[in-house]
């Protein structure tokens, strides 16, 4: 458990985390999502000890992280792609990793296999692409098989296949019962990834919900419908309380209805359905629309139309 | 995939467990081959050019000759090589952002700031001694297998001079490490400590009558190295004694990493 409260940050005149208070509890992927800039490194930073808040303070399990007896053993964490030094090889970094924290030797091997870098232990690590950088950085925050584990953008860089092995990683470490807290400016991968959200902008706390709820809150997403069916499907989803518009290609574009509830409205009406699409985007809409005050870096002429339209 | 999350073991963290991490840190990195085996080169070569320069002279030219200075003077160059590595201890943690992982590792910091002082200081000073014992005996055996006078370590000061040069050579890359800690940027940190020991010295020639006695370098080679009383009558000023110098040094060093040390703790990592 992650917990942060009243979490204010200065640099200088700018405030990069905001009287910030969340919870992060075990169990779940809890995903941070925010724009570029909006403070999620920085309460990162300062979960883990690295960075002094100006005020209010940061838990794990209840204590401050700089108490913790054990550090490596009760808290992972990835804040930066490349961390270690590009001279030393991938097993040594861990090596030295794990005395700090009397942990193993042996730990460190077991990682390098769990996140398949065997192979290249004995090489510098600054001879790693940065995809195998992000994989040793992962590794690192296994060492010490800790209940809470921090990552600040873990898909940043990586392939196809490198987001899907997060993916999937991040999912099993919350099923084991950890405390799993996701950083990313992406909401389509968060929509994959995490089961809550905390969602923040210019260093202020947006929303602190579960996935679902966000999307029901900015009204539910829309479900793309392609169908021979046309007229029917129209009448039958409006019935039950669907906004149905037609969608490009001859698809319909179902707002208020979910999946489940369109198939069980074709079941019924043996109506025949091609293809039965949610679409994402709908997320990220939300999401823009949340944030579209509290993103701090944008083009003038976005802004300059931004602040016409809200005639400010 | 670890299946169960293992309960924390009892106990905590402690200096025993930081120093293991550090010194495993030095040994791991080839900017430590490169610097340590530059520094020894470079001390020995130029130690083997001087006492080499000393020899066949005229008779008269050996009157006050002080051999142990001879041999121990070419380590000045041992100096500036050793404040590069003092530098580079600490600012190549902060070039690749390891200083993140290590004050996450070990975040109090007043645990991991006097384990990687004391590592360093302990591999530093057995590093320079080891450099100033053989300096020593190779310009000794330079000089007396060349018929110039030589000495031994039983000579007056001898053993004092070599013993001293040593601790006084990891001051001073000591020092350099505090200016790493103060700038956390390589090029910063050898750019101030090559600039106060050894430009400062150049520009304080510019001031009439300077007094250049509390330079490092000054007191490197007329109080710590020299075994001669050299002051003189008329002027000029008498060197600070060995003891005097060494002291001064440490205080050197030490507002170094006081300042340097005291930033650490405070800012953000």
């Amino acid at each position: 458990m992650i917990t942060a409260h009243s979490l204010t940050k200065r640099y200088g005149a700018s405030t990069a985390v905001d009287n910030l208070t969340f919870e992060v509890p075990p169990g779940l992927v809890t995903g941070f999502l925010g724009p570029n800039g909006s403070g999620k490194s920085t309460t990162m930073r300062m979960i883990m000890g690295l960075d002094y808040p100006d005020s209010g303070s940061t838990l794990i399990g209840g204590k401050p992280y700089a108490e913790l007896t054990w550090p490596l053993r009760e808290v992972g964490g990835l804040l930066e792609a490349k961390a270690f030094h590009p001279a030393r090889t991938a097993r040594n970094h861990l090596r030295w990793m794990a005395l700090t924290n009397d942990i193993p030797l042996r730990r460190v091997d077991e990682v390098l296999d769990q996140v398949g870098l065997s192979s290249v232990a004995n090489r510098r690590a600054g001879k790693f692409s940065l995809g195998m950088g992000q994989r040793l950085g992962i590794a690192a925050t296994l060492l010490g098989d800790p209940g809470v584990l921090l990552f600040d953008e873990p898909v940043n860089g990586l392939d196809p296949e490198g987001i899907r092995w997060v993916r999937h990683f991040l999912r099993g470490l919350a099923a084991e019962g950890r405390t799993v807290f996701v950083s990313s400016h992406l909401i389509s991968e968060m929509a994959m990834t995490a089961d809550r959200l905390v969602v923040i902008g210019r260093g202020r706390l947006i929303a602190e919900t579960s996935v679902s709820d966000f999307v029901a809150r900015s009204g539910g997403g829309t479900v793309k419908l392609v169908t021979p069916d046309l007229a029917a499907f129209t009448s039958a989803l409006t019935a039950i309380g669907g906004n149905v518009s037609d969608g490009e290609g001859g698809s319909l574009t179902v707002e208020g209805l979910t999946s489940p509830q369109i198939g069980e409205v074709a079941a019924q009406g043996g109506l025949r359905i091609y293809e039965l699409t949610p679409i994402i985007a709908s997320l990220e809409d939300a999401f823009m629309e949340l944030t579209q005050d509290e993103v701090e870096y944008r083009p003038s002429t976005m802004a300059g139309a931004a602040a016409a339209g809200a005639k400010e | 995939m670890t299946q169960a999350i293992q309960s924390v073991p009892l106990g905590h963290y402690r200096v025993k467990h930081v120093v293991k991490s550090e010194v495993l840190k030095i040994l791991t990195l080839r900017s430590t081959a490169i610097t340590v085996g530059l520094t020894v080169v470079a001390g020995l070569l130029v130690t083997g050019l001087v006492a080499n320069g000393q020899l066949h002279k005229f008779p008269g030219y050996y009157q006050g000759f002080d051999p142990t200075q001879n041999s121990l003077v070419g380590l000045i160059v041992a100096g500036l090589t050793g404040g590069v590595f003092g530098a580079l201890l600490i600012t190549g943690e902060y070039s690749s952002g390891t200083i993140r992982a290590s004050v996450a590792a070990t975040p109090r910091r007043p645990i991991l700031l006097t384990a990687k002082i004391g590592v360093a200081a302990v591999a530093i000073t057995v590093f320079c001694e080891l450099l100033s014992f053989a300096a020593f005996f190779l310009g000794q055996a330079i000089l007396s297998g060349g018929g110039a006078p030589s000495a031994s370590l039983g000579s007056p000061g001898a053993l004092r001079a070599v013993v001293m040069t040593g601790v006084f050579i990891a001051l001073m890359a000591l020092m350099s490490f505090g200016f790493g800690l103060m700038l956390r940027n390589t090029a910063a940190a050898i750019a101030a400590f090559v600039g106060i020991v050894f430009v400062l010295p150049l520009v304080m020639h510019g001031i009439s009558e300077p007094d250049l006695r509390y330079v490092p370098t000054n007191i490197l080679t007329n109080s710590i190295m020299s075994t001669v009383n050299q002051g003189g009558p008329g002027g000029v000023l008498q060197p600070l004694s060995p003891g005097i110098g060494l002291l001064l040094m440490a205080i050197y060093a030490g507002i170094a990493l006081a300042i340097g040390g005291a930033l650490f703790l405070r800012r953000d990592a």
